[in-house]
């Protein structure tokens, strides 16, 4: 797994009998495409790009019935998930594993009457409790559009909830900011002595 | 003094006029023209030194964009486009491309949304070939991203220097601030060559060589939309977009003023400018405003939007609003 493989690589001192586990590459998944693709100078990653999804980088198909034929679904586990590490479930009131998934069909989630919404239509699944985020998402308002604005000129393409959004935790993560603009040099210090007063490109001054 | 010499003065006798030439009258004669010779190239000496500055006697000659026939219009690309190969070493492709019909921009970007992670102001440059010392340099920026308390807009307290490690901070919230393709545009008003005006479907555009560089509308913009190339622009031949178009990204020279135009030479053609295509929040809407059925109308019949400085009359075309 990948939690055991990370400290190894890191160098840490293994135990001498044991070999040190190799390390195996593996190319990222593929992102569905989003936007025009002659825009490539523009960075249009949503900010969920990969999360969630651990096992699909050790190379598992995403067939969640390959385990769960045989484990049962249970409303709700007294102990942390094991299986699934990355998963944090930070999603308010809403937290029963059944509530969303589906109880014998994994690899779909669950409408209110217990009839499956395949995992394309994941939006119809968030639509159940966030009705005026759907509506507003249906009228092209929330969540990005990319491509054209003018549907007549060319094709877009909709992020749907969970290209954003973690649905397991899916508050905006903080991010780290893009580097800001620098200082008016001549503004950033007041000179303090009568031989500081040329200003340096690092926004100082000299002295 | 010269003492006058016979000749000199109104009255000439037949003698005097049909003199043969003789070697003084001779070189009086040159000398005079030698001198007419100097007076020419000194009056011409300003146009050399131009030409010495990369700006062809062309460009100086080149007359307003709206007066150019389509013909004059093809030649100034064509000529735009091999001084920019010869001296950046790539080869734009810069168009003129014609408002569209019907069609009124406008922007609406949620407050509510915004977390202040800089992308749009990093894409903008990136898209418009603005002038910059790095990758990461965006003091040419459009695009200002003002840091402010939550409680209230307090412009003179913002800041857009922020640094954080993580964004959006505890206690602050986000308002970018860029072009607002005023209705009633202070920067056109005072513009003293008429070289920045207001097209048809709502964009304020500069006429980079009509430009004289003098900042009034600089100093008239309440949004301190505009920047000024103080130099020559910086930029290597792979940080040139080469989808460029005359009015708006095209490589600016030195000593003229640049600003946002909601990317006409995408928006005009039907895309989206290159601000929202990476806003990875979904913050920012943007469409046609006549079209009953746009994204932008949505947002202006269901959300309450407020504009920036409604007080100074300037009504923006461009919209903040809260939400979730």
């Amino acid at each position: 797994m990948v939690l055991c493989a990370a400290p190894l690589a890191a160098g840490e001192p293994a135990s001498p009998k044991l070999p040190p586990l190799p390390v195996v590459e593996r190319p990222a998944p593929a992102k569905p495409a989003v936007g025009l693709s002659d825009d490539r100078h523009l960075d249009k990653d949503p900010p969920r790009t990969t999360k969630g999804l651990d096992l699909v980088k050790l190379g598992w198909t995403y067939n969640c019935m390959e385990c769960h034929r045989l484990l049962e679904a249970k409303w709700h586990y007294d102990r942390p998930m094991a299986e699934h590490q990355d998963i944090r479930l930070a999603h308010g009131e809403n937290r029963f594993c059944l509530n969303c998934h589906h109880p014998t069909n994994r690899n779909a989630f669950v409408d209110y009457d217990g009839s499956v919404i395949p995992e394309k239509e994941v939006v119809r699944l968030c639509a159940k409790c966030h009705g005026p985020t759907y509506r507003d998402w249906k009228a092209g308002v929330h969540g990005r559009l990319n491509g054209h604005w003018d549907t007549a000129a060319g094709p877009r393409t909709q992020l749907r909830c969970i290209q954003c959004h973690d649905p397991h935790a899916p508050k905006f993560p903080t991010m780290k900011p893009l580097p800001p603009p620098t200082y008016p040099p001549r503004a950033a210090h007041a000179p303090t002595t009568s031989a500081g007063i040329h200003p340096t490109p690092q926004g100082g001054t000299a002295h | 003094m010269n003492p006058p010499t016979p000749g000199d003065g109104g009255s000439q006798t037949v003698e005097q006029a049909a003199r043969p030439l003789t070697r003084r009258t001779f070189l009086k004669g040159s000398a005079a023209s030698a001198l007419g010779i100097a007076a020419m190239a000194a009056a011409l000496k300003p146009l050399l030194a131009l030409e010495r500055e990369n700006l062809s006697v062309d460009a100086f000659l080149q007359k307003h964009y709206q007066e150019l026939t389509p013909q004059e219009l093809r030649r100034i690309l064509d000529r735009l486009e091999s001084e920019c190969e010869q001296s950046r070493g790539i080869r734009p492709d810069i168009r003129d491309i014609r408002p569209r019909e019907d069609t009124e921009f406008a922007y609406a970007l949620n407050i509510g949304r915004c977390i202040g992670c800089r992308k749009c102001a990093h894409a903008c440059i990136r898209e418009n070939n603005q002038s910059r010392e790095s990758d990461d340099d965006i003091n040419m920026s459009y695009i200002r991203v003002l840091e402010m308390e939550k409680g209230g807009i307090d412009l003179e307290t913002s800041d857009h220097y922020y640094d954080a490690d993580q964004v959006p901070r505890a206690g602050k919230f986000y308002m970018p601030v860029q072009c607002q393709q005023c209705r009633e545009a202070p920067c056109t008003k005072v513009c003293p060559v008429k070289a920045t005006w207001q097209e048809d479907d709502g964009l304020v555009v500069v006429d980079y060589n009509w430009c004289i560089g003098c900042r009034y509308c600089m100093a008239a913009c309440p949004y301190d939309a505009r920047r000024f190339n103080y130099s020559r622009p910086k930029l290597s031949p792979d940080q040139i977009n080469p989808c460029q178009s005359y009015l708006s990204n095209r490589l600016r020279p030195k000593g003229v003023v640049e600003k946002c135009t909601f990317c006409l030479h995408r928006t005009r053609e039907g895309k989206y400018p290159a601000c929202l295509e990476v806003c990875p929040t979904g913050a920012r809407i943007f469409g046609n405003i006549r079209d009953p059925g746009s994204e932008i109308n949505y947002i202006l019949k269901n959300k309450r939007v407020y504009v920036l400085k409604e007080d100074v009359g300037t009504r923006p075309r461009f919209y903040y609003f809260f939400d979730k």
